[in-house]
Order: structure tokens, then C-alpha cells, then sequence
């Protein structure tokens, strides 16, 4: 795990999937999902609850098993590979809830992320203690570092898992809603933070329901519903599409029966 | 101090048998495995060594060598055989593994002795290699609950699925954690069978299985530490206890509902706590400020429920 | 031959008694209760001290024990599991701390009955006028025997019936498949887990008392192996179908008999292990049980 952004040449996607598919039984969580990322760009995905945003993010990082498709990362096909593998190609994800040891201080936590057995030598391990407190500093958690994350607020415990995963230095970013629970100041400073790893060449992939802050931040979105790409394209002109209106609407006076 | 040593010779060494068979069942519970495989391989252990000992009429460290490795190749197998099973499921085939070699045991013939068990397995071990041997099996686990290692550990058993997002072999380390059980089990049967010479089918039963338990409940199942801390209380307490006589075991049972129920960490795991709470209370000042910062904000769902709100307006107001 | 096969249904009779409670507690509500074991033991020990100094009969003492055991089980259930339950941070945890909170509790009634009896079986007195004999074509019967495979049976195809038609047994299930729903549902989980603890225990007691009779005497271990042979007994049917644990119950006291008339009698304790064993390794989810389905 090396310092790799932007290695790729441009024309090859970082990652690419094709025809994917995930059904548990009946339930066809994610059904004939198409699409590739092209490096250095920020990508959301927009889509009302259960459309198969988290199931198509556990797919990608391997989590779940496929009942069709291929992913190829870098143009190399890794759909058979096992999750551990998707550190050492250099995808990282965070997780729709929060995912931390207990037990373990803030920044042990993200020191997790560079626990990789094959690092030997003082250099080496000094370069690793360095990238976490970085990745500790960038999402503003110098302070606290020393703390569990049970003494922490949400929010901030949602950062500790972003740190967790710019700490592995990868060449792809996945964040599965990282401002959920987050306030406004929040949500500013990680959209700040995309900003700024895109501009170091990071590739990024975001879920989050904030249609506001997806405009801002994203490059380029895909909408989703029940398992199938709807639209892509320029945000602005996603967000404005019929049916992913359509889709968000209709969800929302689902949603307001099936909470009542 | 010699009379004391010379009059409680017994109890020392029982305190660093009982230690390893406690570290034996510690190990694959900190891996998140529920394995009790180690009270089987404790039996493997004895009564391989006992018959080395015994009937091919081997020295007393060769006899313990064989226990130990005999012990983790079939904690290993197993270990390979059931590395499917999860939580309650594992826990209890492996306890069934246990009580199967006791079965084996009684249905040995001559070569275990049956019922009755092998007799004069005397070895020649004195304290102070007991205590060598020990000292090297602690400081390796000690090693192991360290550093990077001690981490990948610790995520293993809390999320085996964030470990390997993190690049860690989960199912090697549930295999090794077999492996390790194995050969720790193995050698604390090897050592406690050569240092009494007798061993029965009787002993690898599921009281064994409830000692070895109850020593890392109270004492704490993150650390070696807190398995010397349980080992320490259970092997001495009945010294203690000598006031309320037969009610001892009563006051077991006792103690380990109230450390299951108000110490989930063990006694070790109070001491580890408390100081955390010490050493973050003294930089309390530093971090207040920031805690606030995060905000009294809602829970994932309520957020969420209000974004949707915004797409009223897509990107229009800019 | 059919002697062999009528002591065959009274051991799965005996088994299944015991391992409907725990069956029930386990599938249900998700308490693998290893104190099971003491509740059915101690229930009958407590009914044999009351049987000692009054001559009761023998149905008052079969439904002192049920109440007593019903008892021991809300104890446990209110004072030891519910508050881990409360805390603890993942069902995984919650799990294997009540397994362990379990086998403590059960060392505290065990380490009293062996402390008072000073280790020798204990019956209830009266229990040789219970065992009347009768001979029916060869086949020696005894009331006893017959009691305990009709409550047996009765019992369980009573309760698989009512936990699969009842309004009240469909709440309970769903909370052994998604707690979220029952929730939903208007199932009040608390409340539920204690009742369902209470009825797991009364028929932990039932069975203590019953098998005393049968055999005229039991000791302070007697639960311990017979937790083990339940556990067989429901891996074999499959979690959460009661149905299966009727099978696995007779399937594992058909199969020890074999072991037992072909005089490999040493062998037969090693046939529920060996079951276990085999039944985990080839098909998990038991006989009748469904896969379960995980939710991330
Ligand atoms: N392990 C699983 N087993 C069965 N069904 C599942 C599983 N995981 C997800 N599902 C189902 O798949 C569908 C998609 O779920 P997913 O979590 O991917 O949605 P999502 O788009 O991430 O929703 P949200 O916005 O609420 O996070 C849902 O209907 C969900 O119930
Ligand atoms: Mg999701």
C-alpha cells in the first residue's frame, strides 16, 4: 500500500461494474446495476431507503455474494477475490452505521486501518503513525484522540470511521452516508474534506439522502430505486430527472404510511 | 517464606496448570470463536502424555512434547472441520468434542485404561519449569494482545466483517486461535496429569469445562492477565473459604453470576476502565469543547426523513 | 425386541419433556438457558423436601414441582438474563454472556441439592406404589411409564400446535425471527420473555418431577446430562420447530437404546455428541428448521 492516486491511466475506469446483481431469495436488492467511475472524480448515489444503495456498496467491497455481474478495478476483474482483499487493491469503504471498537481509543481505531502484518521497520511503522494522524487531523479529531469512541458524539464517531478509511491510503473512497446524524457545520467540513482528497486524485463514492450537499459536492450522480440505475449524469440535471423526482415523492408518501 | 512455599507447593503449581487451561479456553473466545475445545485437548493432552510416560516408557519433557503437539493437531483439524459454525452452534460441538474424548477414554481399553484410568504417570517436574514453561506460553500471549496484532484481534472478534474490510484473514485467525487453544490445552493437561500421575475419563467432563469458564469470567477474558487473576482466586479461594466450609461451591456459583452480570470485562476488565477514566479525566478540559461540537443532532433515520424535503427544490436556490 | 422399543419411547419421552422448555426458551426468545438443567433438578429436589414431611399425592407433587421450577426460571430470567439482555451491546455478545451467566447460575442450586443431599439420590418416598406393573403380552409396563410418554407427547404436539396456530404463539415466534416485528407487532417483549421463561421452567419442573417417578430416585447431576441430550435433541430437529425437537428427542433415545442392547453401553452417551456433531456439520439448520437469514 503505497502512495498510488492517480496511477491509472485516465481512459481506464478505476472501477468498473458490470450487470450486477444481489438477491436475498426473494428480495432483489440490487438488479442489473451497470456503471463505471472514472478516476480523480467525486460520484453520488442518490435513492430512496432499501433501493439497494448499501447492498450495491457491500457488493463492490465484496461483503455480499453475487448472483450475477463482474467488477473489475482498474480494469482487472476482483469479483472473486475475498473482501480482505479490496485494503491491499486499495478500496476502502465506510459503513451506513457506525462500526468502531469500543474498547479502543480514537486513534487506535484508525490505526486499524494500517494494522497490515507485512509492515516492518521502524521507517515504515513511523511513515504509518504519521498517515493516521494525518487522517486523525483531517477530519478534526486531534483533540480527542486518546478518547473511546463510546465518550464521543455521533457525529463525531462517524469521523473517526472516515479517518479510518483515508488511513488506508486508497485509490477509491466508498462512504456509505457519512453525514447521517452529522449537523449542518459538519457536513460543510466533509464536503470540504472530499474537496481536498479530490484534489490529491482520490477517487470518492458517496450515498447520502442530503440532495443539497450531493449538488455541491458531487461530479457526477447516479439515481437508484429498487435496485436499478434510473438516471446519471451532471447532478443538477439528475436531480431535475422525471422519474427520480417521481421516485422521491412517491417514497416519501410511503415512508410517511409505513412510519405512521 | 520456605515453609510457606514447602506447605503450599500444590496450590502454586495449580495456579499455573489451571492458568493455561484457562488461557486455552481464553484465546479462541478473544478471536471471537466460542470454542471449549481446550478442556478436550487438556484430555488429549494428560492422557497422551500419561501413556507416553507409561506404556512406551518415555522421559517426562518428550511425554509433555507429545501431549502438547498431539492436543493442537486435533484442536487444529477440528478447528477445520467446523470453522463453519458460529456462536451457541460452535460452542456447543465443541463441548460435545470435549465429552467425546472422554467417551473415547472410557472405550480405550488397555491402552487408556478404561474407566479406571492410567495410574503412576509420575513425571519429573519441578516448580521452577513449570513456572519456564508458563512464563514463555504468557509472554506469547501477551505479545498477542499488543500492537497491531492485538487490534486485528480485537476486530476480529467485534466485527468480523469491518476486520476484513480492513484486510485481515478472519478465517486464519479463527484456524490459528483452534490451533493455539490446542497446544496451550494440551500442555496444561500434559503438565497437570505428569505432576498428580493418574488421570480418569472422569475429570474431562463438563465441571472442567464450568472451572475453566468461571476462572476467565471473574478474572477477565480480554487478558492473560485477567486469566492469572482468575486462576489466582479460584485455586486459593478455597484456602480463604475455609470459614464457610462445604457452602464453597455455593459462593463460586455466586461470584460468577455476579461478575457475568456486573463485570463483563472481568476484574480486569474494572481495573482497565477505571484507569482509562483516570488517565482521559486529567485531559477532561481539552476535549469539552469539541464534544459539543458534535452536536445533539438526531438519529440517522430523522435526518434522513428530512433531506428528502429539500428536493423541492434541486439545486434551484444557487 | 418390542420391550426394547417400548423403553426406547419412554427415554425420548423423558427427553423430550426436558428439552420442550428449553427448546421453547431458545427458539423463541433467544435464551439458551444452561440453567436448565439445575431448574429441572432442583424443582423436583425441592418437591422431594415437602413430599419427605407430607404425604402428598402424587399429582399435587408433580404440579409443586412445575410451579416450582416455573419460579426458579423467572428468577433467572428477571434477575440474571434480562438485565444482560439490557446491556449488553450486540446479540452476539448478549448470547454467550447468558450461556455463561446460565452455567453460573446452575452451579448455585446444584452445589445446595449435592450440599443437603450429601451426594445420594434422593425419590419421593412414596414412589414404589406408583410403580404399579403391569404385563400386556410380554411387555412389562408401569403407570409411570405411561404417564410420561402421553404428558410427553401430549405436551409437545400441544405446544408445537399452539405456537403455530395461537394469536398469542405467533407474537412469541416472531420474536425469535425478527424483534424488530414482533415489536411492531404490539408484542411486548419484556413481559413475554418472562412468561415464556415461566412456562420453559414449569416444564423443566414437570419433567423433574416425572422422571423422579419413573426412576424412583434421581441425583443432583441428573440435569447436567440431560442438557447435553436436549441440546442433541433440538440441533437435530432444528432451532425454533417444535416439531423437530419431538423427532430429534425420539430419534436420539431410539438410537442410544440400539447402542444399549447391542451392549455398546459405554458408547451411548457418545451417540447425542456424535449427533450433534454430524447434524452441524451436514445440515446446520436441523431436520426441520429454515435457514436463517441473516440482516446485516
Ligand atoms: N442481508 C440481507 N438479507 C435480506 N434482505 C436484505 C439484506 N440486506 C438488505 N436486504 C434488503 O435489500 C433491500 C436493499 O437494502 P439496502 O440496505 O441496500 O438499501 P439502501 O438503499 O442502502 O437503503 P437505506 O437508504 O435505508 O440505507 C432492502 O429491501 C433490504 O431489506
Ligand atoms: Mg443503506
Amino acid at each position: 500500500m503505497t502512495a498510488v492516486h492517480a496511477t491509472t491511466k485516465p481512459e481506464v475506469p478505476v472501477l468498473e461494474v458490470r450487470d450486477l446483481a444481489v438477491h436475498f431469495g426473494g428480495v432483489k436488492a440490487v438488479d442489473g446495476l451497470s456503471f463505471s467511475l472514472t478516476a480523480g472524480k467525486i460520484f453520488g448515489v442518490l435513492g430512496p431507503n432499501g433501493s439497494g444503495k448499501s447492498t450495491m456498496l457491500a457488493a463492490v467491497t465484496r461483503l455480499v455474494r453475487l448472483t450475477r455481474g463482474e467488477l473489475l478495478f482498474g480494469g482487472e476483474p476482483y469479483h472473486h477475490e475475498p473482501p480482505r482483499a479490496m485494503a491491499g487493491l486499495g478500496i476502502a469503504r465506510t459503513f451506513q452505521t457506525v462500526r468502531l471498537l469500543e474498547d479502543r481509543t480514537v486513534r487506535e481505531n484508525v490505526l486499524l486501518a494500517t494494522d497490515d502484518h507485512l509492515i516492518r521497520g521502524r521507517a515504515a511503522r513511523r511513515a504509518v503513525a504519521e498517515r493516521v494522524d494525518q487522517a486523525i487531523e483531517r477530519v478534526g479529531l486531534t483533540k480527542v484522540r486518546r478518547l473511546r469512541p463510546t465518550e464521543l458524539s455521533y457525529g463525531m464517531q462517524r469521523r473517526v470511521e472516515i479517518a479510518r478509511a483515508i488511513a488506508m491510503n486508497p485509490r477509491l473512497l466508498l462512504l456509505d452516508e457519512p453525514t447521517a446524524g452529522m449537523n449542518r457545520q459538519e457536513r460543510e467540513d466533509i464536503s470540504a474534506l472530499m474537496r481536498g482528497l479530490q484534489a490529491e486524485g482520490l477517487t470518492q463514492l458517496i450515498i447520502e439522502h442530503d440532495v443539497q450537499m450531493m449538488v455541491d459536492t458531487c461530479d457526477h450522480l447516479f439515481a437508484m430505486t429498487t435496485g436499478k440505475l434510473i438516471a446519471e449524469g451532471e447532478p443538477r440535471a439528475v436531480v431535475r430527472h422525471p422519474a427520480v423526482q417521481e421516485a422521491y415523492l412517491g417514497s416519501r408518501h410511503g415512508r410517511g404510511h409505513a412510519r405512521a | 517464606m520456605s515453609d510457606w512455599y514447602a506447605a503450599n507447593i500444590v496450590l502454586v503449581q495449580s495456579t499455573m496448570t489451571t492458568l493455561l487451561l484457562a488461557l486455552s479456553i481464553q484465546l479462541p473466545l478473544r478471536v471471537g470463536v466460542f470454542s471449549f475445545a481446550g478442556v478436550g485437548c487438556y484430555g488429549i493432552g494428560g492422557y497422551a502424555a500419561a501413556i507416553c510416560m507409561i506404556r512406551l516408557e518415555m522421559t517426562t519433557w518428550p511425554s509433555i512434547a507429545v501431549g502438547t503437539l498431539l492436543a493442537g493437531a486435533a484442536s487444529f483439524l477440528l478447528g477445520l472441520l467446523i470453522q463453519r459454525l458460529n456462536g451457541l452452534y460452535l460452542g456447543m460441538a465443541t463441548i460435545a468434542f470435549t465429552l467425546i474424548i472422554a467417551i473415547l477414554a472410557v472405550n480405550g481399553g488397555s491402552l487408556t485404561g478404561g474407566a479406571a484410568g492410567l495410574f503412576g504417570a509420575l513425571g519429573d517436574l519441578t516448580t521452577g519449569s513449570i513456572l519456564a514453561v508458563t512464563l514463555v506460553v504468557v509472554v506469547v500471549f501477551a505479545l498477542s494482545e499488543t500492537g497491531g496484532l492485538g487490534r486485528r484481534v480485537d476486530a476480529v472478534r467485534e466485527d468480523p466483517e469491518l476486520a476484513a474490510a480492513m484486510g485481515v484473514d478472519v478465517s486464519r485467525y479463527r484456524r490459528m486461535s483452534f490451533l493455539v487453544s490446542g497446544l496451550v490445552g494440551g500442555l496444561s493437561g500434559a503438565l497437570t496429569i505428569l505432576l498428580r500421575s493418574s488421570i480418569t475419563p472422569a475429570e474431562v467432563n463438563f465441571q472442567l469445562v464450568v472451572l475453566a469458564l468461571t476462572v476467565i469470567v471473574v478474572g477477565g477474558f480480554r487478558s492473560w492477565a485477567g486469566a492469572l487473576i482468575g486462576s489466582v482466586i479460584f485455586v486459593w479461594l478455597p484456602k480463604a473459604l475455609d470459614f464457610v466450609g462445604e457452602w464453597e461451591t455455593v459462593v463460586y456459583g455466586v461470584i460468577v453470576v455476579l461478575a457475568a452480570l456486573y463485570l463483563p470485562g472481568g476484574v480486569l476488565g474494572l481495573a482497565a476502565d477505571l484507569y482509562h477514566r483516570l488517565r482521559s479525566g486529567r485531559r477532561g478540559g481539552e476535549t469539552d469543547d469539541e464534544k459539543g461540537a458534535g452536536g445533539a443532532d438526531a438519529g440517522p433515520g430523522a435526518v434522513a426523513g428530512r433531506e428528502f424535503d429539500q428536493l423541492a427544490v434541486p439545486g434551484e436556490g444557487r | 425386541m418390542l420391550q426394547d422399543v417400548f423403553n426406547a419411547v419412554v427415554l425420548g419421552s423423558i427427553y423430550l419433556l426436558f428439552a420442550l422448555g428449553m427448546a421453547l426458551a431458545w427458539g423463541t426468545i433467544g435464551v439458551l438457558n444452561f440453567a436448565h438443567g439445575v431448574t429441572f433438578m432442583f424443582s423436583a429436589f425441592a418437591a422431594h423436601l415437602v413430599a419427605d414431611r407430607v404425604a402428598l399425592p402424587a399429582p399435587l407433587i408433580v404440579v409443586l414441582a412445575a410451579a416450582m421450577g416455573a419460579l426458579i426460571s423467572c428468577l433467572v430470567q428477571a434477575l440474571v438474563f434480562q438485565s444482560i439482555l439490557r446491556r449488553a451491546r450486540n446479540p452476539r455478545a448478549a448470547e454467550m454472556q447468558i450461556l455463561i451467566a446460565g452455567i453460573g447460575v446452575a452451579v448455585i442450586p446444584l452445589a445446595i441439592a449435592q450440599r443437603l443431599t450429601n451426594g445420594a439420590p434422593f425419590g419421593f418416598g412414596s414412589a414404589a406404589e406408583q410403580a404399579q406393573v403391569y404385563q400386556v403380552g410380554g411387555l412389562r409396563l408401569t403407570t409411570m411409564a405411561l404417564v410420561v410418554i402421553v404428558v410427553g407427547l401430549g405436551l409437545g404436539v400441544g405446544l408445537a400446535w399452539w405456537l403455530k396456530a395461537s394469536k398469542r404463539g405467533l407474537a412469541l415466534r416472531s420474536i425469535g425471527v425478527d424483534p424488530e416485528t414482533a415489536s411492531l407487532m404490539g408484542a411486548n417483549r419484556t413481559s413475554l420473555a418472562l412468561g415464556t421463561m415461566a412456562v420453559a421452567g414449569a416444564l423443566a419442573g414437570l419433567a423433574g418431577a416425572l422422571l423422579t417417578y419413573q426412576l424412583g430416585a434421581i441425583s443432583a447431576e441428573t440435569g447436567d446430562v440431560l442438557l447435553i441430550k436436549a441440546f442433541a435433541a433440538i440441533v437435530l430437529g432444528g432451532l425454533g420447530s417444535q416439531a423437530g425437537v419431538i423427532a430429534g428427542a425420539y430419534f436420539i433415545a431410539i438410537a442410544e437404546t440400539f447402542v444399549i442392547v447391542n451392549n455398546w453401553g459405554t458408547w451411548a452417551d457418545a451417540v447425542s455428541f456424535g449427533l450433534i456433531f454430524l447434524m452441524l456439520l451436514v445440515r446446520p439448520q436441523g431436520l426441520f428448521g429454515r435457514r436463517e437469514v441473516r440482516r446485516t
